[in-house]
């Protein structure tokens, strides 16, 4: 079943497969999975445990390979690439955030936002600044010093997003990324998501469980053993 | 400053600082590095010492000539009429002369003789030496710190300054060696080398009290320059009444230290080297330790895009980090623990031969390197399991 637009597509899966070996017997997760993601789109995916939730969003990664079928973004095969190239693609073209947050808890929140321009030849300054403007977007402005300990969940994930898109990154994956907040804080986190995707129109793939976190995505995918089986559009 | 450099000092300080968190187990991989670079150090100061009294106490300016076809003192003997053949010898013989044009040399003879220490009563043997008056004179950076050379004939004795200190042996105390009493006239500093370690009389003294009439158990000259041994050599050839052999006084010690100096290292290395591989086991459990507990850290700074490298040479570095500081502490310990430390041993005849443990330059310098060497090699099998952390797995864990 074929998901999304197909006109333009930034995000484009063809015939996934992906399997994995248990005690010597073969477990397919997906056996032919197509989807479509236009960019500038907001996509909740959704689906029970074992669904192949996490294995789609650590392809799209480039955590992961597919063993058959192609998964290219925007112009690149991910599909194609090896470990060392589909790092650096990821470093490059991706922000990733994390359901337990995923900050070094022994850097302050302004180092951690800052760890992915370390991988892009900038100045110490151009760092700074880029690091103090999406602190400042994500309402942290001030906070550069604190280490995560000293803050709360919610402040946390406003971190990570902020890591997530100091780079400034077409395509943000989120992996569960209210999972681990109460409903206040999860809202703030959604709101900030939405915020990114409808002002600086990121494409954002958010794996999550809650119904309520998916009302804040352009459209709703649900996976069912490794297919997509509905579809629900945002009103 | 290149990125993989930035990713690589990010990693190493990120794993530096969350050392706080693995205290206990990085200390005792410290402890452990430490306790290796310690007991390496000790033999090593050990075979060090043992060498520099040795090479310390030979001159190249000094030819020692033994007889018997023996190329130690303890078995050699010159005939008499050898001795006055060589007197007789005239013209250049590669000898030094004084200014009557007599050859300057000392025949010499050493008797073992049992001595009590001052501290415990033990007794122990020490080397008599009976020599010529011109005997201290010939020997190189032999000074005397006490008091003054035997009297030729007298029953008198000078004594090295380590021994002194150690038996309790002061200017004008009377000591009995053999059957008979001897007064110490002096003590003489030889700059810690094994002369320190004997002590000195007159030869006819020695050889009355002793019974060694006549007897002569090697011959001291001092040649006109290092050289001039290959001519000695020449014109000792030419004596067949017995064989003879001349070598210069460095290198009969040298050979000397360098068989029990390579005896104290083959104990000490494979000592080490053992202790080494238990310790690189201990360092090992240690590091993975510390990559299972940085898993999720790594896994994200992979996530994010960061190289194999960094995450390979973070761990490394960290390793190393910790190797070193055990490495410095073991240096430390071993230099306040074994430098300086008396230790002695069996030299010829029997007699017993003082020396300094010596943590020198070399000693630190390789016994430190074996300690690196451990955190290096444990470090390296950590890092490349870091390397090859599952990243799907890793980033679900709860950090």
């Amino acid at each position: 079943m074929t998901q999304g637009n197909d006109q333009d597509p930034y995000i484009a899966l063809h015939g996934l497969q992906k399997g994995y070996r248990m005690g010597g017997e073969a477990i397919p997760i997906f056996s032919g999975l197509d989807l479509s993601i236009p960019r500038g789109d907001f996509v909740a995916v959704m689906g029970p445990s074992g669904s192949g939730k996490s294995t789609l969003l650590n392809m799209l990664a480039g955590i992961d390979r597919p063993d058959a079928g192609t998964l290219r973004i925007g112009n690149s095969r991910l599909d194609q690439m090896g470990e060392a190239a589909r790092s650096s693609w990821r470093a490059h073209h991706m922000g990733i955030v994390f359901q337990f947050y995923n900050l070094l808890p022994m850097l302050t929140a302004a180092e951690n936002v800052e760890l992915p321009l370390l991988l892009k030849p900038l100045s110490r300054k151009e760092r700074r600044i880029r690091v103090e403007k999406v602190l400042d977007l994500v309402g942290l402005a001030g906070r550069e010093k604190q280490y995560p300990a000293m803050m709360s969940g919610g402040q946390q994930q406003r971190v990570g997003i902020a890591r997530a898109i100091v780079s400034d990154p077409g395509l943000l994956l989120c992996d569960e990324p209210t999972g681990d907040l109460d409903r206040t804080s999860a809202d703030e986190v959604l709101e900030m998501l939405r915020f990114l995707n409808r002002v600086l129109e990121k494409t954002i793939v958010m794996v999550t469980h809650d119904p309520q976190a998916a009302l804040y995505a352009r459209r709703t995918l649900h996976l069912y053993k490794g297919d997509f089986v509905e579809e629900k559009r945002a009103a | 400053m290149s990125t993989h450099t930035k990713q690589t000092l990010v990693m190493i300080r990120a794993n530096l600082s969350s050392l706080p968190r693995r205290l206990a187990i990085s200390v005792s991989m410290a402890l452990s590095v430490a306790l290796v670079v310690c007991v390496l150090a000790g033999f090593l100061a050990m075979a060090k010492g043992f060498e520099t009294a040795l090479t310390g106490a030979g001159s190249k300016m000094v030819a020692v000539v033994l007889g018997g076809g023996t190329n130690q003192e303890a078995g050699s003997d010159i005939p008499a009429a050898v001795i006055r053949t060589l007197d007789a010898m005239s013209g250049d013989i590669g000898v030094f002369r004084d200014s009557v044009g007599n050859l300057v040399s000392s025949r010499e003879i050493v008797v073992p003789v049992d001595m009590r220490q001052a501290a415990d009563g033990t007794a122990r043997t020490l080397a008599l030496r009976g020599m010529d008056a011109a005997g201290p004179s010939i020997r190189e950076g032999i000074t005397l710190s006490a008091g003054r050379f035997f009297t030729p004939g007298a029953r008198e004795i000078v004594v090295g300054d380590r021994l002194a200190s150690e038996f309790g042996l002061h200017v004008g105390d009377t000591v009995r060696l053999g059957a008979v009493d001897w007064t110490v006239s002096g003590h003489f500093s030889a700059r810690g080398s094994t002369f320190e370690s004997e002590i000195w009389a007159d030869l006819d003294a020695v050889r009355s009290a002793f019974d060694r009439q006549g007897q002569v158990q090697s011959l001291r000259l001092r040649l006109a320059d290092p050289a001039s041994l290959k001519l000695l050599q020449d014109k000792l050839a030419t004596i067949t009444a017995t064989p003879l052999v001349a070598l210069s006084e460095a290198d009969l010690y040298a050979a000397q230290s360098g068989r029990t100096a390579s005896l104290i290292r083959l104990f000490g290395w494979p000592i080490a080297l053992l202790m080494a591989i238990g310790a690189t086991a201990g360092a090992l459990n240690t590091m993975m330790s510390s990559v299972s507990d940085r898993t999720v850290e790594i896994a994200t700074v992979r996530a994010l895009g960061f190289s194999r490298l960094s995450a390979f040479l973070g761990t490394w570095v960290e390793a190393i980090i910790i190797a070193s500081a055990g490495a410095i502490l073991g240096l430390i310990a071993s230099w306040l623990a074994f430098n300086g430390w008396q230790a002695s041993t069996v030299g010829a005849n029997n007699a017993r031969m003082a020396f300094q443990l010596a943590v020198t330059t070399d000693v630190m310098l390789t016994a430190g390197l074996l300690g690196v060497a451990v955190g290096m090699l444990a470090g390296a099998i950590s890092a490349i399991a870091a390397t090859r952390l599952p990243l799907t797995a890793a980033l679900r864990a709860k950090g």
